[in-house]
């Protein structure tokens, strides 16, 4: 009986202890979210989209960190929603037992969480310097990187629930292979897959480090995308360090809409996923 | 009659079928390997373009790059010590407190907690995985920083910072900034990437191996001990790691609450670097090649060791994966 | 011999002959003839030099218990395998005298020519027009008002045209299981085959819809050269003409339907049939 108590003892503290530290991870979530909206909510003002960044000491706006934030998500998904799409299409439909799909399939996840601030470099490397100067497509063109391996790893995992009875039948009716994916898998995939893009979208629309060395920053509003380009995760990076009162308040309503967004891309994601029955 | 009429149109249609647009087939097929293999180019470009760029560092410095610590943009004289011994420092404390707690959280998600919260509970850890660095680093800079400054750290340094030998880690004045905050933050953002890795690795373990277990009249925690643990090892291994890998590469949650300080100081509790803050904050005003090479040169030693430790970790889920599929 | 697979087919005139007849006399002509077909998948011998006709405008069922290669026989006749790597058909399928296992042969008309309809259905995620004509736009390029002429006959002819006509725009995911079927045949019959291969159709439908799928294939007979492959013996005996038995990738024993069922020459055949095992 001893031995039984000493289990049942042990028993409680284990599981004590896990949901000691699931309260805690949960508890984490709320803290950050609600510093954000008590801090956030005060700094929201109709201005913030009007004015665009302040000279230090003044009050502004964050519009053209707004549209800057907005366009280069924007060039970044079309750019790299076909390439990941594509890829993960070689992955999932020509590359069984393949030695370059298991390799491309292999670097894609490492590339999955590969540093993103390395990401700036690469693009620093290939496209400032020979260029010139920082710009937005350049900081496009870091986003895209960075959304690439997420689109490819949903498409490929999309493609595979696909049954392969479908594939079948489309090809007894003598459609071609590309026919066959094009017409018949890419419809059959398509929620997943749009899921996966939209994830690739938010998990982009918050990348900071890899705009450092691309895009830059841009006190001004400014459409050029041959020029530095403002956006809201380097704003509120700077802002946020900045001494300026003012300017740190614009960094916690910058964070909080960026926050915001991503959570709503998330949520809407996942909703999206489950209504369309596509359940993980 | 009409029938006879059918078949005389059927065989004419017929007659005029064509191939189906077999041609696609090899263009369409050629058209996904060029995209996979972007996939590649962009690995060896980011090895190429790193390697180019730091090249002068590593000429002009040698090994003794990756040893000294004085880091001086008016002389010249560059070492990477101090940022390297910052990421590993910062990532230790990450996993020391990230690591048991994701555990837990896992525990609790796929042993204890009853179904239907399984999954709000799964998507809000994967919520607190998709918040961005940046909303982190603010965080800490505002709210985690003050709050360890004045409650954590003097509790440290009034306890631990007296014990011998380790006391040397919790020595100087409380400032908030430095690389234990970093850790921290590191640890609560690494949290519920290993959690939901660990999830779906101990969902592999076939119910009925558990169901025996628990038949048996085991409790949990031995089932976790006993059963679970063993079987999927290899997997709980790659999610740490794959955590370890995110923590050394993080950049904006820890250049804000590190400090930048280019010296290797044993005290947990002061301010430090790690490789890709140095990066984030130092490499649009590096003036010079050298100063701009070695930044480049600190970028490729952080692509090597997370690559290294990212690779590992894949390996190791895709063992799990095999070993799962030769079990079922 | 550059003779296109189109050209060579026999006008269907010709053949004097009444269709639903019972099939004691053959004037039939043997539609496609399979001989000495093997099939390895990897290195597991599946099929072992099977040979037998199959008639135009006959049902041939095949039967067997499961493992025993009628499926895969059936998955060799369209060549869909070959979607598979690792899996290699020997031996050879004529079909009006022409060996379409042959590598020059151009695959997708092979498969245009011989219908495939599969266990479960498969509606494409598409409308029930657009899965019609899906197949038909692969062949052809028509103006509208032919082509839903082209798809409004197929669906009639797989008996679905009055419970669907006035939705063709909508999911064909959306039906019953048994519609969904039905919506199958129509799609591979709309690309006008001469060969129907069903490959246990009904097996995952109610007892309601398994008898409409019969009595469709009892109508189709009178156009096409069909094979059915499946587990449901009185299915076997009710629609089919002929029927092979087959085991352990052995054809057992061809033969008319009735024969097979009432005087099997092989003890085996009779085991199975009776029940005995399987």
């Amino acid at each position: 009986m001893q031995l039984y108590v000493r289990r049942r003892l042990s028993n409680y503290v284990v599981v004590g202890l896990s949901l000691a530290a699931t309260a805690f991870g949960l508890l984490f979530l709320v803290f950050v979210l609600g510093t954000l909206l008590a801090n956030g909510i005060g700094a929201l003002s109709p201005t913030l989209f009007t004015l665009a960044t302040p000279p230090p000491g003044s009050s502004g706006g964050l519009i053209n960190a707004i549209y800057g934030s907005l366009a280069m998500t924007a060039i970044a998904t079309l750019i790299g929603t076909p390439t990941g799409i594509l890829a993960g299409t070689f992955l999932a439909e020509y590359a069984h037992n393949n030695r370059l799909g298991d390799i491309v399939r292999f670097i894609n996840d490492v590339l999955l969480s590969a540093p993103s601030i390395i990401i700036g470099l690469f693009v620093y490397a290939i496209l400032v310097v020979p260029m010139g100067h920082f710009s937005a497509w350049a900081g496009s063109v870091a986003l895209a990187i960075i959304m690439v391996p997420v689109v490819v790893r949903t498409t490929e995992d999309m493609l595979n629930l696909v049954p392969s009875a479908l594939r079948e039948a489309a090809a007894a009716l003598g459609a071609p292979k590309w026919k066959i994916i094009v017409t018949v898998t890419y419809r059959a995939a398509v929620q997943g897959m749009l899921t996966g893009v939209l994830l690739a979208v938010a998990r982009i629309s918050g990348e900071t480090a890899p705009l450092l060395f691309t895009a830059l920053n841009n006190q001004f509003w400014s459409t050029d995308l041959d020029r530095p380009m403002a956006n809201l995760p380097v704003v509120i990076f700077q802002f946020a360090m900045s001494p300026y009162a003012d300017w740190q308040r614009l960094a916690w309503a910058g964070a909080l809409l960026i926050t915001a967004a991503i959570l709503v891309l998330n949520i809407g994601a996942r909703l999206f996923a489950s209504w369309s029955g596509l359940e993980k | 009659m009409a029938v006879e009429a059918e078949m005389v149109a059927i065989a004419d249609t017929k007659a005029r079928r064509r191939p189906a647009g077999r041609a696609g087939d090899p263009a369409f097929r050629a058209l996904t390997v060029l995209f996979a293999t972007l996939v590649l180019l962009v690995l060896s470009g980011i090895i190429a373009s790193l390697v180019q760029g730091g090249f002068l560092a590593f000429a002009q410095f040698g090994l003794n790059f990756l040893v000294t610590s004085v880091w001086n943009p008016v002389t010249e004289k560059f070492g990477a010590l101090a940022p390297i011994y910052g990421t590993l420092v910062t990532s230790a404390i990450a996993m020391l407190v990230g690591v048991p707690l994701a555990f837990g959280v896992a525990l609790f998600i796929t042993e204890l907690c009853p179904k239907w919260l399984k999954r709000p509970l799964g998507t809000m850890i994967e919520l607190l995985a998709a918040i961005p660095s940046i909303i982190y680093g603010i965080w800490g800079l505002f709210i985690l920083a003050p709050f360890i400054q004045s409650h954590v750290e003097p509790f440290l340094i009034a306890t631990l910072g007296n014990v011998p030998g380790i006391g040397v880690l919790f020595a100087g004045p409380p400032l908030g900034i430095g690389v234990l905050t970093a850790g921290f933050i590191l640890a609560v953002m690494v949290l519920p990437v290993i959690a939901s890795v660990m999830r779906d690795v101990f969902e592999t373990v076939p119910p009925m191996l558990k169901e025996s277990a628990y038949g048996l009249g085991a409790t949990t925690a031995e089932v976790v001990w006993r059963i679970v643990l063993p079987f999927t090892r290899v997997g709980v291994v790659g999610a740490i790691l794959l955590g370890l890998g995110r923590a050394l590469g993080e950049t904006m949650a820890v250049t804000f609450v590190i400090g930048n300080s280019h010296h290797v100081n044993p005290s947990i509790l002061q301010p430090g670097t790690t490789i890709s803050a140095a990066l984030a904050n130092e490499f649009t005003e590096a003036v010079g090649d050298l100063y701009q090479s070695s930044l480049i040169a600190l970028g490729f030693i952080l692509f090597v060791i997370t690559f290294l430790v990212l690779a590992a970790a894949k390996l190791m889920l895709i063992r799990l994966q095999k070993g799962a599929g030769a079990a079922a | 011999m550059s003779v296109s697979l189109a050209s060579t087919t026999p006008p269907r005139s010709d053949t004097p002959a009444q269709p639903g007849e019972s099939a004691t006399v053959t004037p039939f002509p043997v539609k496609v003839q399979i001989r000495n077909v093997g099939f390895h998948y990897g290195k597991f011998e599946a099929l072992k030099s099977v040979s037998l006709p199959l008639h135009d405008r006959r049902v041939t069922a095949f039967i067997g218990p499961s493992g025993c290669g009628k499926s895969t026989l059936l998955r060799i006749l369209n060549r869909i395998y070959e979607l598979y790597p690792n899996q290699t058909a020997t031996g050879e399928v004529l079909v009006d005298g022409q060996n379409i296992l042959s590598p020059g042969l151009d695959l997708n008309l092979v498969r245009a020519k011989i219908g495939m309809v599969f266990q479960k259905p498969t509606p494409f995620p598409m409308s029930i027009h657009d899965n019609i004509a899906f197949g038909i736009r692969l062949y052809e390029r028509l103006p509208k008002s032919e082509l839903d002429d082209r798809i409004e006959s197929a669906l009639r002819r797989a008996a679905l045209w009055d419970e669907v006509k006035g939705k063709l725009r909508q999911s064909g995911l959306g039906l019953s299981g048994g519609q969904q079927q039905r919506l199958c045949i129509a799609r591979a019959i709309a690309v006008q085959p001469e060969v129907l291969l069903l490959d246990e159709p009904a097996s995952a439908l109610d007892p309601i819809s398994t008898q409409r799928i019969e009595e469709l294939i009892a109508e189709l007979k009178s156009d096409y050269c069909i094979a059915i492959v499946t587990h449901n013996m009185q299915q076997a005996a009710r629609s089919s003409d002929y029927t092979a038995f087959m085991y352990l990738g052995e054809l057992i024993e061809f033969d008319e339907t009735e024969r097979i069922f009432t005087h099997p020459r092989e003890k085996r055949t009779e085991d199975y049939i009776t029940g005995r095992f399987g």
